[in-house]
């Protein structure tokens, strides 16, 4: 198939590349860029192991084409580490189980990540339905939510300290 | 109890980060210079003849290098030794709508699924079988040659009288349950990566090395060395980070024999990772189960006797069989004390993908139907549930009439746990309407104590190592696959050496290195591998103890290993000791250690200037022990004692175990009785695990469990028509969400067994089988009806409203369409591969002329 | 299951989105991506060309007009239909039917447009080209025989929308634009009631707006869907119900169903039954029978049909009922 040259943001490097106008987001992050920290886990867009961020909105990567994703900011899990330090969330889930075979872990990191950013303390509902569009087969989602609280503990305390 | 450092302490997994930053690798995310991508032909029939394959206009489209069918590999192998009947494509049968027909090897995954298409397939169409019951019957065109009636094998165990003890019975319950097809679901798709290395010597393809989301290194790489003809010796696996399990990576799947015969056809790397679909049709999972079940009682609530017919629909192909349809039987023991068991287990064949292992495997169909039975039999004796089945309490140690030995016995604790924190005296039977409490028991077993390949080696064997570094390096074959294998092992190592876990490095699942080890399933890696981690370890220990009694001019008896020090007895608990914080991260303490740090070879200097003393750190001690040994190395193994491996009938390999982990749980649940949805609020599951190496693990695999069960219980199903699976894919395979998951209180019980590690037992599967009974009680409690069918779909539950109420009969199989098929599960008849549409096909030429199709909006 | 090949167009306004159109034959429309990408994943569609017109901001927006109700943006997604003020104010129906459709992140991509447009579904249709080669494939796609209806001709693919049957009861009108202009239609008219070719847009024509009257706003609003799992679904069975109540009694009054037809379908006779009543047990159950006559679902999703009707008349007593409280 013919490739086109697309130019995408990820993580805050713009990235030139060269793909097929039919290839999807999660396969150009994976195969092009050797982000494989986003998981396919479904093929008819159900799972949430895909999501990355999509100018600040949780999106299915395997859902987008790559080349309409340009000039759009695109995050993935690789990007939420905090300067090279683990972000309290992903210290969080490791603490309290929140990830076991992972496989599904940076779909949620995305999804925790945008939550806590548009609200900072979410009830215990407002968390389940923030984390319904992923699916988990080991955790129950229970220990997210110790986690997702835990996580939250951390940045505050982190805040006061400021 | 004895005080520990690092065992029973919640502890974050030691690859958890890897994990929640995405740096950690899968197989799928592997990939190899010149590596090519697999794509694999599946069968569009349920049960025909493979006439004749033509691959040449494949081989000949752009960008294909390899294409492979059944001849390029035609030995037959099977996870068991008594079911050697796959081949790794297709010889001359395809057997299952799925089946592996034929795989090509392209640049890129487009042009392997283009030339897919390409590839020509005649096939004869057999009449095929879909339903067990149906298929028991068959006297031709048998699914394999040699298996009659399409049985794959049938067991009929009688232990004690149990004719008598139903004639003398004072009251018999009686039922048929059924327990439809459920599967494995993980999160990550089979990937397998192969490559053949050069030999320097005959210039020809050498050694093997394969990277596989597997359960068991050990298992394929005994199965590749028979279908590929190598010896083992020649054949690396590895398991990357596996994307959860569950039973279905435990057995070799079909693309990990495929992905090796098709790299060795193109000469370079391959990649075969299954789509979603395929996922679905290598299946392995919870086969569908009919169930008779018939219980004998005394009116004080003793059971006296029970008789199970158990039929499952196994699939196309042995797989694990053998071994789910004999613990079906053999599980009915070593819950409760039963004096007299029959047993008649059917395991059949039909032209649908192969069930295989799943969590609970064998055991979770039989315990819905017998703690459904045996509620329903405490209604009718007017006995409280929680009290009929403290009158049925084993008591251990003891053996029970099947075989199986039981020691460490958490039950009655659980039942008492679970009764209290539900409020179950207080509330049972007095919610409000349509709510209600439902109580059910499990056990599984840790580990099976016979293995599925006859030998007398050991289950596990682990090697320690430790140099000059200090750093402890264990390699252990048991594969980490999110249950916490590999946590488990550092956390073992690291308390027995007194050492802190940042030091453990864990190398596990890769052949070349780490000991043979019968894999992650059956729940047997805290039991057996961790026993031979204890044993590894206790061999350095000693090591390392004769040389530091020898510099402290003490006895080896008077040292004590601790928070990264050796000391003499009694000094452990002095300045400098007890206080340090666990590192929790390999890379979290990096700093920490910088001024510990010693590096390789200045100590003895160092130490020369010293004298004797009372404590050495364990850098010291190690480099101590170094002098005199050279690098320290351990091995440890376990096998289960002669005395927990079974009686000696026919099948008595199958359900012994060295110890068995109890559950009891209660649900609480509510029934819209206009819907029939039901809503399950919480579960309290009370799971009696031995010890709890890794409290925040156990949990996690307690309420993983029973959130695996409460799928299953209400929404998971494999809905099949024809041999066709109509809902291979997760958006129509309904696990869980989130927003409907209850609240799961799990309650840890440490029974403390004799012969686990540290008194450990299992705790990744037990909790299953008891979730679904539980749920189906408290539907009883808070409705009145008693479901016989799972899952209990809406239209199931308002069914059986219906049923009760006398109300408007509604049949709910019934379709509006008087054209329509009464039941979904068998309508459409024969038309299912007769319609001319394969001619209409894309790539038939004379519809490649027609117009484009007409546009619109998304 | 990589996509079939396609040559994309990225237009930045709807101008040059009917001329791209109009000069190619071959062509689908791309907005959220969340039931095409999958589709054509399952080589449901081949197109030559992938219109995306996700970058054309014109189609984007909510524009209350005053004294004229709402119109809005196809490529408004259904989160943020979910999360308008305005509408949660003026068409609660609305809001509460885009809060349910699939799962918050698939919300994020959707748009309200392509739930209006969304493919009927079916299980013998919704499947990979290999599952389906194997059953001779169907009278959708492919084949020449329905496995619903074995013996019928019409295809019965069910329309599996949320929004629609809300919009249906506010009366809303969309715009279609082509080369030779835009035309306006009642949405209800929009639906065929086949499963094949279930909607009235011409290869040539974009949805490009959706209006919603004045006359309509206001109306208490419920919408209630049955699915297995509380999230992801689509819906197995699905009631909008709008009612305008004074001094007690209903002066307007809308059901629509979805999910168990080929097409969202407004009930009729409803204003009728209930207009000048107090909304009470028997009113709303005299609502539900109507409805379930008016559901005809057949084996074309999960759960069997009859129950699906059976739920449709529950659910719209239920909504009937909450409306008329609310």
């Amino acid at each position: 198939m013919k490739k086109e040259l697309i130019e995408l943001k990820v993580n805050g490097r713009m990235r030139e590349l060269a793909v097929a106008p039919s290839k999807v987001l999660l396969e150009v992050l994976r195969e092009d860029l050797q982000l494989t920290g986003s998981k396919r886990g479904c093929d008819d867009s159900s799972c949430g192991a895909c999501t990355v961020l999509v100018d600040g909105t949780p999106m299915l990567s395997c859902t987008l084409l790559a080349a309409s994703c340009q000039e759009q900011e695109i995050t993935t899990v690789e990007g939420i580490s905090e300067h090279g330090s683990l972000a309290a969330i992903q210290k969080a889930y490791g603490d309290r189980g929140g990830a076991q075979c992972g496989y599904c872990t940076p779909g949620f990191i995305i999804t925790v990540k945008h939550l806590l950013s548009v609200n900072p303390n979410p009830s215990d509902e407002e968390i389940r339905e923030a984390l319904s569009g992923n699916l988990c087969r080991c955790t129950g989602y229970s220990q997210m939510y110790e986690a997702i609280k835990a996580a939250i503990e951390a940045e505050q305390r982190g805040l006061a300290a400021l | 109890m004895a005080e520990f450092t690092i065992i029973g302490k919640p502890i974050a997994m030691v690859d958890a980060a890897g994990k929640t930053t995405g740096a950690g690798k899968y197989t799928d995310d592997l990939s190899l210079p010149g590596m090519l991508i697999g794509k694999i032909l599946h069968s569009p029939c349920p049960h025909a003849r493979i006439k004749r394959i033509d691959t040449r206009r494949a081989k000949a489209l752009d960008g294909v290098v390899a294409v492979v069918t059944g001849a390029d590999a035609p030995k037959t192998y099977g996870i068991l030794p008594v079911g050697h009947d796959e081949t790794a494509l297709a010889v001359d049968k395809v057997r299952y709508v799925g089946d592996n027909v034929a795989c090509v090897t392209a640049v890129d995954e487009a042009t392997a699924e283009n030339a897919l298409e390409l590839i020509d397939v005649e096939y004869e169409v057999l009449p095929a079988y879909f339903d067990p019951e149906e298929s028991m019957k068959a006297e031709t065109d048998l699914i394999h040659e040699g298996k009659p009636h399409n049985i794959e094998k049938d067991y009929h165990h009688v232990f004690g009288d149990p004719e008598k003890a139903f004639r003398e019975a004072d009251y018999v319950a009686e039922g048929r349950f059924i327990a439809n097809e459920v599967t494995h679901a993980a999160m990550e798709p089979h990937s397998t990566l192969a490559s053949f290395e050069l030999d320097p010597h005959t210039g020809n393809l050498g050694r093997l090395t394969v990277w596989s989301s597997t359960q068991v290194p050990y298992y394929l790489q005994h199965k590749l060395s028979l279908v590929l003809e190598m010896p083992m010796s020649q054949i690396r696996v590895i398991k990357p980070l596996v994307g959860g399990g569950f039973g279905g990576k435990s057995e070799v799947i079909p693309l990990e024999i495929i992905a090796a015969v098709a790299a060795r056809a193109a000469r370079a790397p391959v990649k075969v990772t299954y789509t979603r679909e395929e996922v679905f049709w290598a299946h392995r999972g919870r086969p569908r189960t009919i169930v008779d079940l018939k219980t004998a009682v005394k009116n004080d609530g003793r059971i006296t006797a029970v008789k199970a017919r158990v039929v499952q629909d196994g699939g196309a192909y042995c797989s694990y069989g053998v071994v789910t349809i004999l613990y079906s039987g053999a599980l009915l023991g070593a819950l409760y004390d039963i004096p007299n068991i029959q047993y008649d287990g059917y395991r059949v064949l039909t032209n649908k993908p192969a069930c295989g292992a799943m969590r609970g495997h064998g055991t979770v169909n039989v315990r819905f139907a017998f703690e459904s039975q045996l509620d329903e039999i405490s209604a009718k004796l007017g006995i409280d549930p929680a009290e009929i089945r403290r009158r049925n309490l084993l008591k251990p140690p003891c053996i029970t009439i099947n075989g199986l030995r039981v020691q460490s016995y958490g039950l009655p604790e659980s039942i008492e746990q679970v009764v209290e924190r539900s409020g179950w005296k207080q509330r049972k039977g007095k919610l409000s309407k349509g709510r209600g409490l439902g109580l059910g028991c499990s056990h599984y077993v840790s580990g099976a104590a016979n293995s599925i390949i006859r030998s007398d080696m050991p289950h596990s064997t682990v090697n320690i190592k430790i140099d000059r570094d200090g750093g402890v390096v264990v390699y252990t074959g048991a594969s980490e696959i999110g249950q916490g294998s590999d946590t488990m092992t550092a956390q073992i190592a690291a308390e027995v050496l007194g050492c802190s876990l940042a030091r453990v490095k864990v190398v596990a699942a890769d052949t070349d290195l780490t000991p043979i080890d019968i894999g992650s399933y059956s729940s047997r890696v805290t039991f057996m591998a961790g026993n031979a981690t204890l044993r590894a370890a206790e061999q350095v220990r000693e090591q390392i103890a004769s040389a530091a009694a020898r510099k402290m001019n003490c006895a080896i008896e008077d040292l004590v290993f601790g928070d990264d020090k050796v000391a003499r007895q009694g000094l452990a608990g002095g300045s400098g000791t007890g206080e340090a914080p666990v590192p929790t991260q390999p890379g979290a303490t990096a700093s920490g250690r910088v001024e510990g740090q010693i590096l390789r070879g200045s100590l003895q200097q160092k130490r020369t200037e010293e004298g004797p003393k009372d404590r050495m750190s364990f850098e010291e001690a190690v480099v101590a022990a170094i002098d005199f040994h050279g690098a320290l190395t351990g091995t440890g193994s376990y096998a289960p004692p002669a005395e927990a491996r079974g009686g000696k009938h026919k099948g008595a390999g199958v359900g012994p175990s060295p110890a068995y982990s109890y559950s009891a749980q209660v649900a609480e649940v509510s029934v819209d009785e206009d819907t029939g949805e039901v809503t399950v609020h919480k579960v309290w599951a009370a799971h009696d695990c031995g010890r709890a190496l890794n409290p925040v693990a156990v949990e996690g695999q307690i309420i993983g469990s029973v959130w695996m069960g409460l799928g299953q219980a209400l929404q998971e199903e494999m809905v099949w028509k024809d041999g066709m699976l109509m809902n291979p894919g997760l958006l129509e395979y309904r696990s869980p969400s989130a927003v409907e998951s209850p609240k799961i209180e799990p309650i840890i019980i440490e029974s403390i067994d004799p012969e686990g590690p540290f008194g450990a037992k299992e705790c990744s599967e037990g909790s299953l089988a008891a979730t679904i009974p539980a749920i189906a009680n408290a539907i009883y409690d808070a409705v009145g009806i008693r479901l016989h069918e799972s899952p209990f779909t809406p239209e199931r539950v308002l069914a059986a409203l219906r049923a009760k109420k006398n109300a408007k009969a509604i049949n709910m199989t019934q379709g509006v369409d008087p054209l329509a098929p009464t039941r979904f599960r068998e309508h459409g008849g024969s038309l299912c591969f007769r319609g001319k549409g394969p001619e209409r096909h894309r790539l038939d030429p004379a519809r490649r002329e027609t117009a484009g199709e007409a546009g619109g909006d998304d | 299951m990589s996509l079939p090949e396609f040559k994309l167009l990225r237009p930045r306004s709807v101008e040059e989105a009917i001329g791209f159109l109009v000069k190619h034959g071959n062509i689908r429309v791309l907005a959220g991506g969340t039931d095409l990408i999958p589709s054509m994943r399952q080589k449901l569609f081949e197109p030559e060309y992938v219109l995306d017109i996700r970058h054309i901001s014109e189609l984007r927006e909510i524009h209350p007009q005053a004294g004229h109700g709402v119109e809005i943006g196809p490529l408004t997604t259904l989160n943020a239909i979910e999360h308008s003020e305005f509408l949660r104010r003026h068409y609660p129906v609305l809001t509460e039917a885009a809060a349910t459709v699939a799962s918050p992140v698939l919300r994020n991509m959707g748009t309200i447009g392509g739930n209006i447009c969304l493919d009927t579904r079916c299980l013998w249709y919704n499947q990979s080209l290999t599952w389906r080669k194997a059953c001779g494939f169907c009278i959708k796609k492919d084949g020449d025989l329905c496995h619903v209806a074995p013996g019928g001709t019409k295809c019965w693919a069910v329309f599996s929308g949320d929004t629609p049957p809300a919009l249906l009861c506010l009366n809303a009108e969309i715009e279609l634009a082509s080369p030779s202009g835009v035309r306006r239609m009642a949405l209800r008219d929009f639906y065929t009631g086949a499963g094949d070719s279930y909607r009235k847009l011409q290869p040539n024509e974009l949805l490009t707006r959706i209006f919603l009257s004045d006359s309509s706003a206001d109306l208490r609003g419920i919408y209630r869907k049955l699915r297995i799992r509380g999230s992801i679904d689509y819906p197995l069975a699905g009631v909008a119900v709008a009612l305008k109540r004074s001094d007690g009694q209903v002066s307007d009054a809308r059901v629509a169903i979805t999910a168990v037809n080929p097409a969202p379908t407004l009930i009729t006779g409803v204003a009728g039954a209930l207009e000048g009543r107090a909304v009470d047990e028997s009113a709303a159950e005299a609502i539900g029978e109507m409805a379930a006559k008016t559901a005809k679902p057949l084996t074309t999703s999960a759960l069997t049909p009859e129950y699906r009707r059976e739920m449709i008349r529950v659910l719209t007593k239920r909504a009937v009922l909450a409306a008329a409280a609310n």
